[in-house]
């Protein structure tokens, strides 16, 4: 593995550091307390270049190699302290756009990846419903063949981007006996007759990213929308959830540096029993264990971006990462408002967000259990 | 319409006291690359050729020029500290080369804030300036242009014909951010370098900079008990009253 960037990932990298400190810092306290999604800043994020990265340029992309997104995705969660804007966007690249690459045909690529790439479009992923989670491909939502069109059935929970989607990537069943093998992929547009966003959830963290309920009453979608074959769907799940597993979280090593900024900073200014802070054992070994998670987050991610961009098979590579990046990232957030003492509690102090941010990592994407579960069948137990 | 906009890479002023000091594109120079990108998106300029004067190590200011939109970009080749003047002489002898209808640039560097190479290369080309320029329109067919200078008596409307140098305030607009595509697409545009010598012209200093100092630092103050003392202390030892 090549530690150094190139020239021109240098130069890419450090417009991303430019473009998210001055471009993309907003009051944030304000924002989250009425969970305001920030739609300018997605735009704002589209039009530099961000949500197309992974995408080649005939579709309006920067076909960047994993490892370039993702760090690139690092330097977005250390400059900009929006992490629901920041859970939005990771959950459009790596849930909507990232299975439309790899599965859409020329026309469905044609339609919808210059629009989710510049930021006109906002796309979603709705695969868990009220009683399939984990166990995903138990799901009951319904697609039923109807001449040229599916006729959808059923309601999906948890759908990040639900409520601001433009096009949705549903998974249903159109072949109940099959199992998982009878799951297929469509991609539903906002307004398709008997599909309903309205439903918004309310949630502990990442509130300004919107979260909700979709329900589908005869939702009619044409046959050309649906991804892949029929029955394909679990395959192409399984395959992207890779993806998100292994780059999800990107922002979220930004976000831990920039925690550990401001813990260091503030362990050096705030004096008791006349010496710093930092200068306490106690206080110094948080930082110290704070950076440590940092840096191994770090190189988990990189590396597994690293054996993605050479087509490498990293299905325990990305549980890897996702399990140690969503833990690392809870405890450094616990650790910062110990460190900040009662101001760490305030919300003044920007801190007890960060840690109602973090905690939902440990559960999205396959809870921390799930990972483990990956991680243990790859160890051959 | 083809505009020519120098610019000069200048030590970061937003940065933190203390930080390494990073170069970054003249501020009033990034306004004058705006306006000029936002002419040709009006339709009325076809190609906007930047030039900047300095050692390679401009070229990431050049590029940062070019994935903001500049169609390509001419370096001269010269690390010597060069006083607006000689700066002015270069500037010359390109603009005679590329023939632009309009040289579009800072009203001054925020480094050594000498405010003279637009004035001295109007002078030197027998054309026409508008100075501060806060707002620009072109009139006649682009034969004109109308240009709104900001004066310390207020804003002053004057017409110029063209070929002219426009130089550039603050007010005049707010530069976009070099976004990634643009940063892609610069790699491929066209930098060319050459020297003085190459150009035809031969140009030296005409003033030396002796030395550049930080201005002084404040001594701490000094906490007094009452007015009283206060008052005696400004009579006595810094002797105000």
């Amino acid at each position: 593995m090549d530690f150094a960037w190139s020239d021109q990932q240098r130069e890419l990298l450090d417009a991303v550091d430019r473009f998210a400190s001055e471009q993309l810092r907003y009051d944030m306290i304000e924002n989250d307390r009425n969970a305001v999604f920030n739609h300018d800043a997605w735009k704002k994020c589209g039009g530099f270049g961000i949500q197309g990265l992974p995408v080649s340029e005939e579709y309006g992309g920067l076909a960047q190699d994993p490892i370039t997104t993702v760090a690139a995705l690092e330097r977005l969660g250390y400059g900009c302290k929006d992490n629901g804007l920041n859970f939005s966007i990771n959950a459009h690249m790596w849930t909507a756009i990232i299975p439309l690459v790899y599965n859409g045909s020329e026309a469905q690529k044609k339609k919808y990846l210059p629009g989710l790439c510049d930021g006109s479009l906002i796309g979603g992923n709705a695969m868990s419903e009220p009683n399939s989670g984990s166990d995903a491909f138990s799901l009951a939502t319904t697609a039923v063949r109807k001449g040229a069109k599916y006729i959808l059935n059923g309601s999906k929970i948890f759908v990040t981007n639900g409520p601001i989607a433009d096009v949705l990537l549903v998974f249903a069943s159109t072949d109940k006996a099959k199992g998982a093998a009878g799951i297929s992929a469509f991609l539903v547009e906002k307004g398709s007759p008997g599909l309903d966003l309205s439903h918004k959830i309310e949630k502990m963290g990442v509130r300004t990213s919107p979260m909700g309920e979709v329900f589908f009453e005869d939702c009619e979608v044409p046959e050309e929308n649906r991804l892949g074959k029929e029955g394909a769907g679990s395959w192409m799940f399984t395959r992207s959830m890779t993806w998100e597993r292994g780059c999800i979280l990107a922002a979220s090593v930004g976000t831990m540096q920039r925690l550990l900024e401001t813990c260091i900073r503030y362990a050096n200014e705030r004096k008791q029993n006349g010496q710093s802070i930092g200068k306490f054992q106690q206080v110094a070994t948080k930082i110290v264990d704070m950076k440590m998670r940092v840096e191994s987050s770090r190189h988990m991610l990189y590396h597994c971006a690293w054996a993605a961009g050479r087509r490498k098979a990293v299905y325990l590579e990305a549980a890897m990462a996702k399990l140690q990046i969503s833990e690392s990232w809870v405890r450094c957030c616990e650790d910062a408002i110990q460190i900040h003492g009662g101001y760490g509690y305030m919300t003044e102090y920007e801190i007890e967000r960060e840690l109602r941010d973090a905690i939902g990592s440990k559960l999205y994407s396959g809870t921390s259990e799930v990972q483990r579960n990956i991680i243990a069948s790859m160890l051959g137990l | 319409m083809k505009i020519l906009v120098p610019f000069k890479s200048v030590p970061d002023p937003y940065a933190g006291a203390g930080a390494a000091a990073k170069s970054v594109i003249n501020p009033f120079d990034e306004i004058a690359i705006e306006e000029a990108l936002r002419i040709r998106e009006r339709g009325e300029a076809t190609e906007i050729v930047g030039v900047t004067i300095g050692a390679p190590a401009v070229d990431e200011q050049i590029r940062s020029a070019l994935a903001m939109g500049v169609d390509r970009a001419i370096r001269i080749d010269d690390s010597r500290a060069l006083d607006p003047y000689a700066i002015s002489r270069i500037l010359r002898t390109l603009v005679e080369r590329e023939a632009p209808q309009v040289v579009l640039m800072g009203k001054q560097a925020v480094d050594d804030d000498s405010n003279q190479v637009g004035q001295m290369l109007a002078g030197l080309l027998g054309w026409p300036q508008a100075t501060f320029v806060s707002k620009i329109e072109f009139l006649d067919n682009k034969t004109r242009a109308q240009c709104s200078r900001e004066t310390d008596g207020g804003i002053e409307v004057i017409a110029i014909s063209l070929p002219a140098i426009i130089t550039t305030d603050l007010r005049l607009n707010e530069p976009r951010y070099v976004s990634l595509p643009g940063l892609m697409k610069a790699r491929k545009k066209p930098i060319e370098v050459i020297n003085c010598e190459q150009l035809g012209v031969n140009v030296h200093p005409l003033t030396t900079t002796l030395s550049v100092a930080s201005p002084p630092r404040r001594t701490a103050g000094t906490r007094l008990e009452s007015v009283e003392e206060l008052v005696t202390r400004l009579k006595q030892e810094a002797k105000v009253l």
